[in-house]
Order: C-alpha cells, then sequence, then structure tokens
C-alpha cells in the first residue's frame, strides 16, 4: 500500500484550492494523482488499490464523488481489458484522466450554450441557492442580450442564495432575493425553474441541496417547467425510492446516526423523475428516462 | 442552371403554401436533394454537406414552420457522414472500439478522432444518391408500415375518436376495418371541417362513424376507448405540433384517463426544442371563420382561426411510428438514430 498518500488530505486539498470546480472532477483528479504516485506492479494489486481509494473517498460524499469514482473506474477496467502493458495502461489512464479533468470547463460552457436557447426575452427565471453551472447559463445568456430577471431562494442553512445574488447583481441581471418559505407566493410570476444537481439518479431523479423538492413540488402544480441543469459526469448508479435513501452528502459523516435527521446534516433532497421537465446536460438535453439510457451504456 | 429553377420552384411552392401536406413537403425534398447530390461536380464530403446545407438554409426559411423540410435535409446530411465514414472505415480496416455516436457518456474519457471530410472516393457519390433512394422509398411506405400495425391498437367493437383528416390516420383506421369492426367518432374539426372529409372516407370504407361539433368532445369522451390522432410534427421532447383542436381533445381524453395514440411517420421528428410555444400556434386568414362580405361587424369585432397549436407529451400515450410504437419520452433517442449532432442546427 502506498501509505504516503493520504487521500482525503489530497481531496481536501484540492477542493479548498479550486473553489470552481464540481465534486467529481476534484473524485477524478485525486485517483489521477494517486495512479502518479503509485508504484504497483501487478494489475491485480493496482485494481485493489485503487478500489480502496474509491472507497475511502467515496465515504467522503456519497453522491457527487462516488458518481465521479465510478465514472473513473468503470474506464480503468475497460482499458486494462484493452491495454496488457500495465505501464502503458497507467500511462493511458493518467492521460485520459487529465484530459477529462482539463475538459470539464469546456463542458459546463456547452451546457450553458444549450440551455440558454430555453431563455427567451422578458422572462422570470426561479433559480434555487447557488449552482455554477446554473450561474453560468445565466451569465451567458445575459451576454447573448437576453433580458430576464431571476429570483433566487435564500437556500437556508448554506444562504448560498444571497452570493447568487450579489453575482447576478454585478453581471447587470435584475435579481431578487426569496424567502425559502415564499416560493408558492412567488410561483405565480415565473416562467421557468432552473436547478443544479449534485446527482442524477437512475431513473432521471435529482439529488440537490436541500430544498430542491419542494420547488419542484409547487413548480407542478402550477404547471411551470422545471430544468435541471447538470454534467453528465454527475449521473450516477443509485436508486432511491424515497427521500430517507438519500445519505446526506455533509462532509462530515463521521457522527452519522441513521434515525435521526437533524437540522444541519441534511443538506440535500432528492426530487422523483416526474417533476423534472427536462435535463440539460453535456450530452444534450435529455428526458429524465434517458438518463438511465446513457448509464446503462457505460456501465452495462 | 435546371437545379436552379427547381429549388426556386419548390421555394416558392413552400412560400405560397401550395404544399401544405407535410407527407408532400418531405418527398419533394428528397428528391430535390437527390438531384442537387447528382448535379454537384465534386465527389469530396465536405463540399456535398456544404451544398446540401446551403440549399437547406434556403429551403427551411423560405416556411419556418414546416419543420419535415429541415428534417429531410438532416437525414441527408446524415447519410452521407455515415457513408462517408463507413468508407473511411473500410479502407483503413478499423473496427471502432466503442460507438461513434456524440452524445455519450463514453466521451467523457474516450475522444473519438475527429473525420476528415475531404477526401475523395470513387463511388462514394452514388452511395449516397442510393441512400437517399432508400430514404424516398421509405417516405412512401411509411403510411403502410404505420397502417399494418393497426391490429395490434385496434380491438373489436371498441370507439375510436379523431379529428381532422390525417392520411396517416385514414389508412391506419381503414386497414384495421378489414378484420374488426369498431366505431369511429369524429370531431367536425371547424372551422376546416375537415372531419367531415374524414367522417365520409371512413362510412364508404364500412366503419360506423359518427360525426360531432367539436363543442361535444368532452361530453362525448367518457364512452370513448382510445383517441387516435395524426399530427403535424414531433418536437424533440415528445410534444406535438398538430392542428387546432388536438389539445382541447388530447386535455379531454386526460381527464378521462383515456389513451392518446398518435400515428407519425418518423420524418416527422424534429430535433428542436419547443423553446417558445406560442411560436407554433400558427394562425391563418379567419376567412373561414367569418367571410369578408359578411359585414361591418369586421371592423368590431377580432376574428382569429389558429391552424397548428401544440400539444405537451404529457398529453400523449403512444406513438406509432413507422418503426414500431414508441412512448413520448423516447422519441429524443430517435433523433441520434436519424440525425448526425453536428447538423442539429442547419
Amino acid at each position: 500500500m502506498d501509505e504516503q498518500f493520504d487521500i482525503q488530505k489530497t481531496f481536501n486539498e484540492i477542493v479548498e484550492k479550486e473553489k470552481t470546480v464540481s465534486l467529481p472532477v476534484v473524485a477524478v483528479k485525486v485517483l489521477t494523482e494517486f495512479i502518479k504516485q503509485g508504484k504497483t506492479s501487478t494489475l491485480q494489486e493496482f485494481m485493489k488499490n485503487l478500489q480502496n481509494a474509491s472507497e475511502t473517498l467515496k465515504a467522503l460524499n456519497p453522491i457527487s464523488v462516488s458518481a465521479g469514482c465510478d465514472l473513473f473506474l468503470r474506464f480503468i477496467t475497460r482499458t486494462t481489458h484493452d491495454v496488457t502493458n500495465l505501464e502503458l495502461c497507467k500511462k493511458h489512464i493518467v492521460e485520459k484522466g487529465e484530459q477529462f479533468i482539463e475538459q470539464s470547463e469546456i463542458r459546463r460552457h456547452n451546457i450553458a450554450e444549450l440551455g440558454m436557447q430555453f431563455i427567451k426575452d422578458d422572462s422570470t427565471i426561479l433559480i434555487h441557492s447557488y449552482s455554477r453551472v446554473v450561474m453560468l447559463l445565466l451569465m451567458n445568456a445575459s451576454k447573448a442580450k437576453k433580458r430576464f430577471r431571476v429570483f433566487v431562494t435564500e437556500a437556508r442553512p448554506s444562504t448560498n442564495g444571497q452570493r447568487a445574488v450579489d453575482e447576478l447583481k454585478k453581471a447587470n441581471i435584475p435579481a431578487t432575493l426569496i424567502l425559502d418559505a415564499a416560493i408558492g407566493f412567488i410561483i405565480g410570476k415565473v416562467d421557468m425553474v432552473m436547478v443544479g444537481a449534485e446527482g442524477v439518479v437512475e431513473n432521471g431523479g435529482i439529488i440537490n441541496q436541500i430544498g430542491t423538492y419542494q420547488i419542484a413540488v409547487v413548480a407542478k402544480a402550477a404547471n411551470k417547467p422545471f430544468y435541471a441543469v447538470t454534467e453528465s459526469y454527475k449521473f450516477v448508479r443509485i436508486f432511491p425510492l424515497n427521500q430517507y435513501d438519500v445519505v446526506s452528502s455533509t462532509l462530515d459523516t463521521n457522527n452519522h446516526e441513521p434515525n435521526k435527521i437533524s437540522l444541519e446534516k441534511q443538506t440535500v433532497d432528492y426530487t422523483p423523475p416526474e417533476y423534472i421537465s427536462l435535463l440539460f446536460t453535456d450530452l444534450g438535453v435529455l428526458t429524465p428516462s434517458g438518463v438511465s439510457d446513457e448509464l446503462i451504456k457505460w456501465y452495462y | 442552371m435546371v437545379l436552379d429553377n427547381q429549388v426556386d420552384l419548390l421555394i416558392s411552392k413552400l412560400k405560397r403554401r401550395q404544399i401544405v401536406n407535410s407527407g408532400q413537403a418531405a418527398i419533394q425534398t428528397a428528391y430535390l436533394m437527390r438531384m442537387v447530390i447528382a448535379a454537384t461536380k465534386s465527389h469530396q464530403a465536405d463540399k456535398l454537406i456544404d451544398t446540401v446545407k446551403e440549399i437547406g438554409k434556403r429551403l427551411v426559411s423560405a416556411q419556418p414552420m414546416e419543420l419535415v423540410v429541415g428534417n429531410i435535409i438532416r437525414r441527408v446530411l446524415h447519410i452521407i457522414r455515415e457513408e462517408y465514414t463507413t468508407i473511411v472505415r473500410q479502407e483503413q480496416n478499423k473496427i471502432p472500439q466503442f460507438p461513434s455516436s456524440s452524445s455519450t457518456m463514453f466521451n467523457l474519457l474516450e475522444t473519438s478522432d475527429d473525420i476528415d471530410y475531404s477526401n475523395t472516393f470513387y463511388d462514394f457519390k452514388q452511395l449516397v444518391i442510393d441512400g437517399i433512394k432508400d430514404l424516398i422509398d421509405e417516405l412512401e411506405t411509411q403510411e403502410q408500415n404505420i397502417a399494418n400495425q393497426a391490429l395490434e391498437h385496434i380491438h373489436s367493437n371498441e370507439i375510436i375518436m379523431t379529428l381532422n383528416n390525417s392520411g396517416t390516420v385514414q389508412a391506419y383506421l381503414k386497414q384495421a376495418a378489414k378484420t374488426r369492426t369498431f366505431q369511429v367518432i369524429v370531431a367536425d374539426t371547424s372551422p376546416t371541417h375537415e372531419g367531415q372529409v374524414m367522417a365520409k372516407a371512413l362510412a364508404s370504407a364500412g366503419i360506423e362513424t359518427t360525426l360531432i361539433p367539436d363543442s361535444a368532445i368532452f361530453a362525448v369522451m367518457s364512452r370513448v376507448n382510445k383517441v387516435i390522432l395524426g399530427s403535424h410534427t414531433v418536437t424533440a421532447n415528445g410534444g406535438l405540433i398538430a392542428c387546432a383542436g388536438s389539445r382541447t381533445i388530447a386535455t379531454a381524453a386526460k381527464y378521462h384517463s383515456t389513451p392518446v395514440v398518435v400515428c407519425i411517420g418518423l420524418y416527422k421528428l424534429s430535433p428542436q426544442y419547443p423553446f417558445d410555444i406560442e411560436e407554433y400556434n400558427l394562425c391563418v386568414s379567419p376567412d373561414q371563420v367569418y367571410t369578408y362580405d359578411e359585414g361591418d361587424i369586421l371592423e368590431k369585432v377580432d376574428i382569429i382561426n389558429p391552424y397548428y397549436e401544440y400539444v405537451p407529451p404529457e398529453l400523449v400515450s403512444l406513438f406509432i411510428t413507422n418503426v414500431g410504437p414508441q412512448p413520448p419520452t423516447y422519441m429524443y433517442r430517435l433523433l441520434n438514430e436519424f440525425y448526425s449532432k453536428e447538423d442539429f442546427e442547419i
């Protein structure tokens, strides 16, 4: 084993250093780093070490990070089938891993371009909390001379909504912060809802910052389209049947008590696919049922 | 020169709405494209793509509501790309490890190399022309293909509701009537009254037919087992752009939990999303609603005559296509089968 390499430390360092990078990409970064520094000589040992490393990572954040880990591990398994020389194989994996990290920014831009078409002039958009890809989409739309208003939920307890409002205002986009409790009140003025996602599950539902589900329910009741904006590397092979199947993704999972849902701990919720109109992803605009198709193709 | 004339002819026909039937529009576009390919001197794929795109743009802008024209252009571009890549692969004797489709998660980690379309191959153009010939065949037989599935969906003694006069639906019902007895209720579809034409055609084929006014759709719906509709276009999310009145029927059907089945040739499947629903609610001359010479009241009231309207995918239960039945949520998948992603925007 590689005692020198501390996975948790590397992970935290990268998260701290690069705030714009999303967690699945960080996971791939850590694993690539891990392969680079590893000195294993047999394939079996190599795979075993990697699996251990990815388990450690997944424990840090069960949704986003495991999406990244599973994706990369699946790729590695495929590569080891094709390339039998271990050194060559490692080289190839590291190369592709780095390429993946490099392109993650471009991918986000593609999504923004795609989703922008859904914003028409004089529309009102409700967003939830702060999502990097949603913000990018709105900024690009504004640069493309689209005129629209944005309502942002405060999203307690993180109160990231304030940050989103500040940034939107700086970009001259009319933005208003609303209470989480005011969603039902405001929905009549809204033309569409856009949210990001921490993970997209197998049935096309999303896991996102807490409060997303209630927005989706209200939007459905008011017959407003509800769009999820997300990168495809957040697709993850889990199939939650209800809210309580989703483990909250706080970074501190040491004191997890499964039967107690405490106020501070619950940071994500699950929005079932029937509430989602469309998903804007780098694979194109998908209906929720398209997600499982893509997942099956990759992890058949 | 002859080619230019042909292009202009089709453009003006589309502009004047002399072609309103989407099947006709599709076939004529495909024939024109075959001429275009045959007349192009170059054997280079990229030149062919450029020419088709250039003419395609003009055709599409001639009548933006006629989405099938753009669809056929995309199909032709897809044929060119497919034939070309097959030749290149054969030349290089290379079998692709993973599907080359540009829209899967493979692309997150496996990058497929870009194809260089500038090489010349001897019989490449002939292959493309053959491909378009197959496409024309498909367009000409799709109605029959759909009709052949009728027995799977229409059962004895059922009551079926429809509206307007869709050729596809008519062929479908007539095919079913050869072996089954059932009853059809046709809504009048005012102000075109195309429903009357449909009712007459069905009655003369020996089907028990009832004609109702549009206002009775909801009242009669409780007795109906199945709604069968045609459509002008299907959008990428599985929504319809269909004749005005379709949404009324679909909503009434939803209320009574009656399944709504849409018969449609896949050439009508457009990669466009309904970004702006109002864009598709086309209105035509109000003459049919109230004629001009009927007097002074024209100055005092607004008269509108909607022609197409958008029906959201939630209201559709099933599509019956020339490649078999498909649920609305699956339509986007078929897009990747028929079109290349780089051609979604012509």
